[in-house]
């Protein structure tokens, strides 16, 4: 039986991993998925299977749910890997400018009109655009420095693309028409409406891939939350994997804005919550965080559907004021420990 | 013979386009336990790293068992070769068994969980290095030589044949470094393991090493038995200071210390100096000097100069002329008054032109006058008169009895000689 350090018996540890929580955790995700079936803008409680109506209340929520889940899960995973690489509790999509980028390129992509004629060409757009911001932030970050850029000078570069991406979208925004102001303003505060079939078949695929390569290098993203030194000292090509850990939370960003729109926050407070309760072995963390993310997230549109009912609110509200406070309490903790949960 | 554990061939090195090791070559065997030494910045940092394929060299191998160190696969290198960094931080709460179970996960797969062995290993590794009770302890709560410990027996926990490390233990406390000292000695005696540490505690190295390493400038200057690394005379060179290294007759223990005793006490030294400088060249100068009890005058410099602003700051006694212009009659006879009163002229290494060439005339007049005179070696290279005419000077003071310096340590000593 392992002790704790007041010598008093503990729980068993999978590796480090309290199994306890994990089992109360699986047992929670289920019901609390199920709890957000019966609310929405047209009434609380389970809806009546029986009448075409009710079915289709029904058809409706298990898509906001199935789209939940993937726009949750895969801005927390992204969150995750951005604070291991970074070694920085502050890092999110958001930070790196991905999220900026992934922004604009979605906000061209329905301004000029390709997303009505040209089907996937949200996601597209949002990726490519992601993905060109963050060589071009690892690009201004590596300057100088010999191809392997500080932390510091990544996130310093990050923030500055990230708030001139923002002017231009502000920029198109202002010089849009009156109808295309209105779905670039909705998609923009973050909403879960149900996208066309074919953009949740590829979204999902890209998501699961990006789950898959970070999953993978879990052990590895341990090994450099020592630093990329340490993590090469230890036997692993550190720069290779920070690249692909990069590109690969890039992609699940970009493929959850280009879906959910600018949903804020969700990257942040998840992994914090989730290492809080489960610790920081990626390994374990990874998969936790997409489910409780996923979780999150359709619990606050659930939120988002009911409280002003039959108004909806754009989930990016609640979640925004969800993490705002939530932010600050971090900033005051990682002051006084220099350390994070 | 069998194969070094550690072979450097004429290794090149650096950051950019600054080149930190110079054509290096050391070769350590396997079961050596080796200290690197040297002053900051002379490359025993760039060096480990350049071991551990973190630098590449510009030219130049390194092998670890005769295996050229940049063909190794990563986690081979990792089994061979494994390196403990100065300071290692985690911004995560990660437990101290968490930290150590790196040294196995490192290529593992994510839902493959670690074999009986490697429990084994990663428990021993805790045990070797006394971190076994603080396992379920947040890493980042630790203290220094707590956590230097724990990463110990995260880098045993990858089973190296070599260990390397880097100013590891400068910055602990005195129980905590004869701590890993003694953890790291039992591992070379007990387990054949091959040890290279960069310390600075000179007499700490002399006591645990088989073999000192004292590098300067990228080079390696000696290497050795502390006997022959350890003498004053080559230490005060590499660190351009005075130092003393004594025995201790009953234990053999080397120890090494600097002088402080002359620093500004010795009156029978406040024999009056005449410094010609300028640029800078002189800060040093002054500064060293003054440390010493020297009465220190200096000119003639141009105002704004950096040396002017150091002789003002410091107090020291100086002649002026205006800013960038040639020095005037005025100003030398002035500097000529006071380099009279000096015993002793010492000319820096400042560049000559037109406009300053006429300072070398006080240092012919204090060689008239029966005076020592030294000026810094390499004329030639800071000469920017037209026709060499401060070559030429300088070359007559030479023949007529002026000596030349070329480092400030051994100036001082051949001034305290007289």
């Amino acid at each position: 039986m392992k002790r704790n350090r007041e010598n008093i018996p503990v729980t068993p540890d999978i590796e480090g991993v309290p199994r306890v929580r994990i089992a109360l955790f699986c047992l929670a995700v289920p019901l609390l998925l199920f709890l957000s079936l019966l609310l929405g803008a047209s009434g609380q409680g389970f809806p009546d299977v029986h009448s075409p109506v009710g079915k289709a209340i029904l058809n409706l929520r298990i898509n906001r749910l199935v789209m939940g889940l993937l726009v949750g899960s895969a801005l927390s995973v992204s969150g995750v890997v951005f604070q291991a690489i970074l070694r920085n509790p502050l890092a999110e999509p958001y930070v790196l400018g991905v999220s900026g980028g992934a922004g604009l390129g979605a906000t061209l992509a329905i301004l000029f009109g390709a997303v009505a004629f040209i089907p996937l060409s949200l996601p597209v757009a949002a990726f490519v655009a992601a993905v060109l911001t963050l060589f071009l932030v690892y690009g201004i970050a590596s300057r100088g420095s010999g191809g392997s850029p500080s932390v510091y000078s990544l996130i310093l570069s990050g923030v500055i693309i990230s708030s001139i991406c923002s002017s231009l979208i502000m920029f198109l925004v202002s010089t849009a028409s009156a109808d295309g102001l209105h779905s670039v303003i909705w998609w923009m505060l973050g909403n879960l409406q149900p996208v066309p079939l074919e953009q949740r078949i590829l979204s999902t695929v890209l998501i699961g891939a990006g789950f898959i390569v970070t999953w993978l290098l879990g052990s590895r993203f341990n090994a450099l939350t020592l630093g990329r030194e340490m993590a090469h000292y230890q036997g692993m090509n550190a720069d290779l994997i920070i690249l692909g850990g990069l590109l690969a939370a890039t992609l699940m960003a970009a493929t959850a804005v280009s879906i959910g729109g600018m949903i804020g926050f969700v990257g942040l407070i998840v992994p914090h919550v989730t290492r809080a309760m489960f610790g920081p072995d990626h390994r374990w963390l990874i998969p936790l965080s997409a489910v409780s993310g996923g979780t999150f997230l359709v619990l606050c549109d659930a939120v988002a559907r009911t409280v002003l009912a039959p108004v909806e609110m754009p989930v990016g509200v609640i979640t925004a004021l969800a993490g705002g406070p939530f932010f600050l309490m971090i900033l005051q903790r990682k002051m006084k420990n220099a350390w994070i949960a | 013979m069998s194969v070094p554990a550690l072979s450097i061939d004429s290794v090149s090195a650096g950051y950019g386009d600054h080149l930190v090791l110079d054509s290096l070559s050391v070769q350590i065997a396997k079961g050596e336990f080796v200290v690197l030494i040297g002053p900051n910045g002379c490359g025993k940092s760039t060096l480990l790293k350049t071991v551990a394929a973190l630098i590449r060299p510009s030219s130049g191998t390194v092998r670890l068992f005769g295996e050229d160190v940049r063909k190794l696969r990563p986690s081979a290198r990792s089994r061979i070769l494994g390196v403990v960094p100065q300071k290692v931080e985690s911004p995560m709460a990660f437990t101290v068994h968490q930290i150590v179970m790196n040294g196995r996960t490192g290529s593992s797969l994510p839902w493959i969980s670690l074999s009986e062995e490697d429990h084994g290993i990663i428990e021993r590794s805790m045990i070797y290095t006394d971190v076994f009770d603080l396992r379920d302890r947040y890493f980042m709560e630790l203290s220094g030589g707590e956590q230097q410990r724990v990463i110990l027996a995260m880098v045993l926990a990858q089973e190296p044949q070599i260990i390397m490390l880097d100013e590891s233990i400068a910055h602990l406390d005195i129980n905590h470094r004869y701590e890993v000292l003694r953890i790291l000695r039992r591992l070379n005696h007990e387990h054949g393991m091959t040890v290279v540490l960069v310390s600075h505690d000179l007499s700490l190295s002399s006591e645990i090493a088989d073999r000192l390493i004292l590098m300067n400038a990228g080079k390696v200057i000696v290497s050795g038995s502390s006997e022959e690394v350890l003498q004053a005379e080559i230490l005060s060179r590499v660190y351009d200071c005075e130092l003393q290294v004594q025995q201790d007759p009953l234990t053999g223990a080397v120890h090494v210390t600097g002088v402080l005793d002359g620093v500004n006490k010795g009156s029978e030294r406040m024999r009056p100096v005449h410094v010609i400088a300028g640029g800078g060249t002189g800060i040093e100068l002054y500064r060293r000097f003054g440390l010493y009890g020297y009465r220190v005058t200096t000119g003639v410099l141009n105002r704004m100069d950096s040396d002017a602003e150091a002789a003002n700051a410091l107090g020291i006694e100086a002649v002026f002329e205006k800013p960038f212009s040639a020095i005037g009659d005025g100003a030398y006879k002035e500097a000529s008054e006071m380099a009279g009163k000096a015993e002793i002229l010492v000319v820096s290494d400042v560049p000559f032109g037109s406009g300053n060439l006429i300072n070398l005339r006080l240092a012919k007049e204090a060689l008239d006058a029966g005076k020592e005179v030294w000026i810094a070696g390499g004329i030639a290279e800071r000469d920017y008169t037209d026709g060499k005419q401060a070559v030429g000077q300088v070359n007559t003071l030479l023949a007529e009895g002026a000596r030349t310096w070329t480092s400030l340590h051994d100036l001082m000593m051949e001034l305290k000689r007289v």
